[in-house]
């Protein structure tokens, strides 16, 4: 952080500094607009109020002049920062909120901690910042390694040939030729199948492709890293499966993009092209037409999706073949989110966590839902000590608990409006999930009557039923369904039924904490220097979550965490599968997956 | 000089609607933010993509501008207060109209990038719904007028305004028009939440600002046709007739831009599917309720 | 006003705004370059770098409207001047048009009984 309010020279625009840039430094001053990471849900689960602070929100990179980042970043998200912070236009800055720079960025410009009052100032200095540095004279490339498409080489003939070097081919031993890898997403372990990888970066540049194949490919890819996706192969595949095997004839020239246009819709050199020609090799659609198919990332930072959760779908103009739901953000292993046990995976056998820092790491890692896994691993510890519930304390838990589900369902709602275009949503949920978040009894009472309204303006809503009837049914053969997926399956089991059951459990909730304690956040009663075993279970607000632990002096020696998003993320493909984009994105946002609960 | 009050008219407009616009996201009323906002917008960079299609990237913003200011050009503030009162007003506004669909696939396909190119290949869809819609009722409009010349129309309506003669014309054109602005709820190219901005996502800097202008412009534009289509145009007491189009003007646009607040973005799908089942076969109940009247009333 | 001059008062106008947006251009440039950095000008895809070119045949669902809207759009060229004279003509002219519509409606339940009204 630059003491004299500037911007760091990696975001401000070249230019010496004069009366006209002044002005406009003055301008972009009080015009500031932040692009949230991991997103705006996760500033409102920590109580943050972005637009009373001064900020405006901005959806995407391009339209945002301030990168916010709340909270620590996992490892996966720091490349997908990196991105968002190259694509915005300069002068640009970064505003930390109550966590550490992530590894691929420059330093902060502005650091704030965690609370409105903390976030208010730090945007007075950002706007100091604004006015002050936004034009200097020798500004600095912004630069990280996923910024660079990797480079591999491939024989014109032997397209399963690919090599990192330059060099002849081993078959023929013509010269190799340089192409830009297709994707570079942050899962750098991609690159590593060359053979996948050749045949998907032919799906976009060649139009001679073989999409089926290469979306086999793809799923047997993906089952490298997740076994527990099951993939439904549908009868198109077989039936679309001859298509050529003949790489020989393609012309892979045609790939480097630094020397030729796109090679994407020039069909061939010939001036005439026969559709049929052009065409033969397309995957087909439902109707029987061939179309180019896109592969398109959809998150890890998109407005209509909780931010950390990437949504990969291959779309036939605007519908879905299939999708692919990933965490970036999720805990990491069962045992522990540190180094270590990332390394000693399956054992178990982790290193020892005091009690209490295991508490306070679960509840950290679960920004969405606290609260819930505080009072999950208070219980399993407790129990593990073998201490025995008490009374006032459970009470006063529960009525957290149930404060934290109207709070989440809030904020589910707010999602939805973003997702949706209903701007009055999403002010209104919000709004009212700042207000519910640490509200005592006296004030939720007082809220009730605003909480019961929502749901009966929502229901006068026109367009919203025909909007949401209908979309993301659950497959009937769907099991491990938790919360309020679980309990809207009954009743129709789409998106429509999901919205009224999460705003029936508001109302639940509601008469819950009306009889209930005053709402407590759950504190670890005295262990001691117990052992043992424990095991709970908090139906928390998307579901139910597990937690068995291992108990030693005191410390916690291993455990073992089931949440319902782990389960629902499975549901994605299914729920996407044929359907128009639109809907797609809705189907998985009714699902009210929170990435931070997905256990990777 | 009557050139000269048209379009500060229409500046003026679309000021007033970009300070209600922010006051809707930001929740402060400020009556300087469209020049900060501008003035920002100057400042900032102005990214061209990677080998984008050149002429579309650049030419789509200035195109809906273009496309806004001339359709603003043929329709009356007041009875001398028009720039080109054309013998084919009322057709030349849907010819002109017709641009922004080129405008909107042009910004969707330059970018090559895939939220933008959906964008635009869902307007298309998108005015195979509501494009009937704008050109059906104005048809019934004519006939009342029998005349295609927007003041003609205005000076039909001197005696009953059109909103009243034919309330279900009022209802679909107002609807399509919104459609055509591509304003929330029908803001299929530039959702946010299904493409992340769509069409829009790739203009920086002055260009997004030249779009954004040309996107309240032509609201405005719309408002002021639906003035001189239904609202009767300059006709009311007491005030001048300029005051009153101004009025009626920003009325109808102001509600444009509220409307979509408080409504979800429509399906496509269901969009198609009621202008083509519903809407189109309503307008035509509409030409065939108007031509009775003209004929039974004198 | 002749016409004419009408119309070229209406180009002059197109002109003036392509002028307009031409030196707010213009003066874009004078606040400095756009730095050119990596990864920059690549769209944006909320997050990841997608360098894949996306041009290609699109598949829009909406082909069954598209073609009736043709049959549509077309009639429309008729309806304006039939609007236009329809008062004085009367009664006639509404037995003329309505023929002219009935043909295009049946063409309508048509296509609407044979699905035309759905995504492909």
């Amino acid at each position: 952080m630059s003491s004299d309010l500037t911007i760091n020279s990696t975001g401000a625009r070249q230019k010496r500094p004069s009366l006209l840039q002044k002005l406009v430094s003055r301008a972009l001053a009080r015009n500031l607009s932040c692009l949230i990471v991991p997103g705006p849900e996760v500033a409102l689960a920590h109580g943050l109020d972005i637009r009373a602070a001064g900020l405006r929100i901005s959806t995407t990179p391009r339209d945002a002049s301030v990168l916010m980042i709340v909270g620590d970043i996992s490892e996966k998200m720091c490349d997908a920062v990196a991105v968002l912070y190259a694509q915005m236009p300069r002068p640009r800055a970064i505003l930390l909120v109550g966590g550490q720079t992530p590894s691929t960025l420059p330093g902060a410009d502005i650091s704030s901690g965690l609370s409105q009052d903390q976030l208010t100032e730090a945007v007075g200095r950002l706007e100091r910042a604004f006015a002050d540095g936004a034009f200097v004279d020798s500004p600095e490339e912004f630069d990280s390694s996923v910024l660079h498409a990797r480079i591999e080489y491939v024989c014109p003939m032997h397209p399963e040939v690919v090599e990192d070097e330059p060099g002849s081919c081993p078959k023929c031993g013509m010269d190799l030729v340089a192409r830009e890898a297709g994707e570079s997403t942050p899962d750098h372990e991609h690159h590593h199948d060359h053979e996948h990888h050749r045949h998907e970066h032919e799906h976009y540049h060649d139009q001679e492709q073989q999409s089926h194949h290469d979306h086999e490919h793809h799923h047997d890819h993906q089952h490298h890293h997740d076994h527990k996706h099951q993939h439904g192969e549908s009868d198109d595949h077989s039936e679309h499966e001859h298509s050529g095997h003949d790489h020989g004839e393609h012309d892979h020239s045609g790939h480097d993009h630094e020397e030729h246009d796109h090679g994407g819709h020039d069909h061939g050199a010939s001036g005439f092209m026969s559709m049929i020609e052009v065409t033969k090799d397309l995957p087909r659609s439902a109707d029987g037409l061939q179309m180019d198919w896109l592969e398109v990332p959809f998150g890890p930072v998109f407005p209509g999706l909780p931010g950390g959760l990437k949504l990969t779908l291959t779309l036939d103009g605007d519908g879905v073949t299939e999708g692919q739901a990933t965490s970036l953000v999720g805990m990491a292993t069962e045992g522990e989110g540190s180094e270590e046990s990332q390394e000693s995976e399956g054992s178990q056998e982790s290193e020892e966590m005091d009690a209490d820092t295991f508490i306070e790491h679960l509840a950290s890692a679960i920004p969405l839902a606290p609260v819930s896994y505080r009072l999950l691993a208070c219980l399993a510890i407790e129990q593990a000590a073998g201490l025995s519930d008490d009374q006032a304390t459970t009470q006063a838990r529960n009525s957290a608990l149930e404060r934290e589900r109207i709070a989440s369902h809030l904020g589910w709602l707010a999602q939805s409006g973003r997702q949706l275009g209903f701007a009055w949503l999403t002010q209104r949920a919000s709004t009212l999930q700042l207000k519910v978040r640490d509200a005592g009894r006296d004030r939720i009472a007082e809220l009730e009557p605003e909480l019961r309204t929502l749901g009966t303006r929502l229901e006068r809503t026109p367009l919203l039923k025909s909007r949401l009837k209908g979309i993301g049914v659950l497959p009937v053969d769907s099991s491990d369904l938790r919360g309020p997926v679980a309990r809207a399956a009954e009743d129709g089991g789409d998106a429509w039924a999901r919205l009224w059951q999460r705003l029936d459990e508001i109302a639940a909730s509601l008469e819950l904490l009306k009889s209930g304690e005053e709402p407590e956040l759950p504190v670890l009663r005295d262990i001691g220097n117990a052992s043992g075993t424990g095991k709970a279970t908090v139906d928390t607000p998307r579901g139910e979550a597990r937690l068995s632990l291992k108990l030693e002096h005191g410390k916690v020696k291993s455990y073992k965490l089931d949440t319902a998003c782990s389960h629902h993320i499975d549901l994605v493909p299914k729920l996407v599968e044929g359907q128009e984009l639109g809907d797609a994105l809705l189907a998985v946002g009714s699902l009210d997956l929170s990435p931070w609960e997905v256990i990777s | 000089m009557t050139v000269a009050i048209v379009l500060l008219a229409l500046l003026g407009s679309a000021w007033l609607l970009a300070v209600i616009e922010g006051w809707m996201t930001t929740g402060r009323l400020s009556p300087a933010a469209p020049l900060y906002s501008g003035l920002a917008h100057l400042g900032r960079e102005s990214i061209v993509p990677r080998s984008p299609d050149r002429v579309f990237f650049e030419a789509a913003p200035v195109l809906l501008l273009v496309v806004a200011v001339l359709g603003m050009a043929v329709l009356p503030l007041a009875p001398d207060l028009i720039i080109a009162d054309l013998g084919t007003g009322a057709l030349f506004i849907n010819a002109a109209l017709a641009y922004v669909l080129v405008a909107v696939i042009m910004a969707g396909w330059g970018p090559d990038g895939a939220y933008a190119m959906i964008g635009g290949w869902r307007f298309l869809g998108q005015l195979i719904a509501y494009s009937m819609l704008i050109v059906m009722p104005i048809t019934a409009v004519a006939m009342r007028a029998e005349s295609l010349v927007n003041t003609a129309i205005v000076s039909s309506q001197a005696g009953l305004w059109n909103i009243v003669y034919q309330p279900l014309g009022f209802v679909l054109f107002f609807i399509a028009a919104m459609a055509l602005a591509f304003r929330a709820p029908f803001d299929l190219p530039t959702a946010e939440g299904d493409l992340g901005g769509g069409v829009d996502a790739e203009y920086t800097g002055v260009r997004l600002a030249v779009l954004r202008l040309a996107r309240l412009t032509l609201v405005v534009t719309l408002a002021s046709a639906t003035t001189v289509f239904y609202l009767g145009g300059w006709h009311g007491p007491l005030f001048p007739p300029w005051a009153w189009s101004l009025v009626k003007t920003l009325a109808v646009a102001v509600s444009m831009l509220l409307v979509g607040r408080y409504l979800p973005r429509i399906r496509e799908a269901d969009l198609m599917r009621w202008c083509w089942i519903l809407g189109i076969p309503l307008a035509l109940v509409n030409i065939i309720i108007v031509g009775l009247l003209i004929l039974v009333v004198p | 006003m002749s016409g004419t001059q009408q119309y070229l008062l209406l180009l002059g106008m197109a002109l003036g705004t392509v002028g307009v947006v031409l030196s707010l251009y213009g003066l874009a440039r004078i606040m400095g370059p756009a730095q050119r950095e990596p990864g920059k000008d690549v769209p944006a895809s909320s997050g990841v770098l997608s360098r894949d070119p996306v041009w290609g045949r699109y598949h829009a669902r909406y082909y069954g409207y598209a073609l009736l809207f043709l049959a549509f759009d077309m009639e429309m060229a008729f309806m304006y001047p039939w609007a236009v004279v329809y008062k004085e003509v009367g009664m006639v002219a509404l037995l003329d048009m309505g023929v002219f519509l009935a043909i295009l409606f049946l063409g309508l339940l048509y296509g609407w009984s044979q699905g035309a009204f759905r995504r492909q």
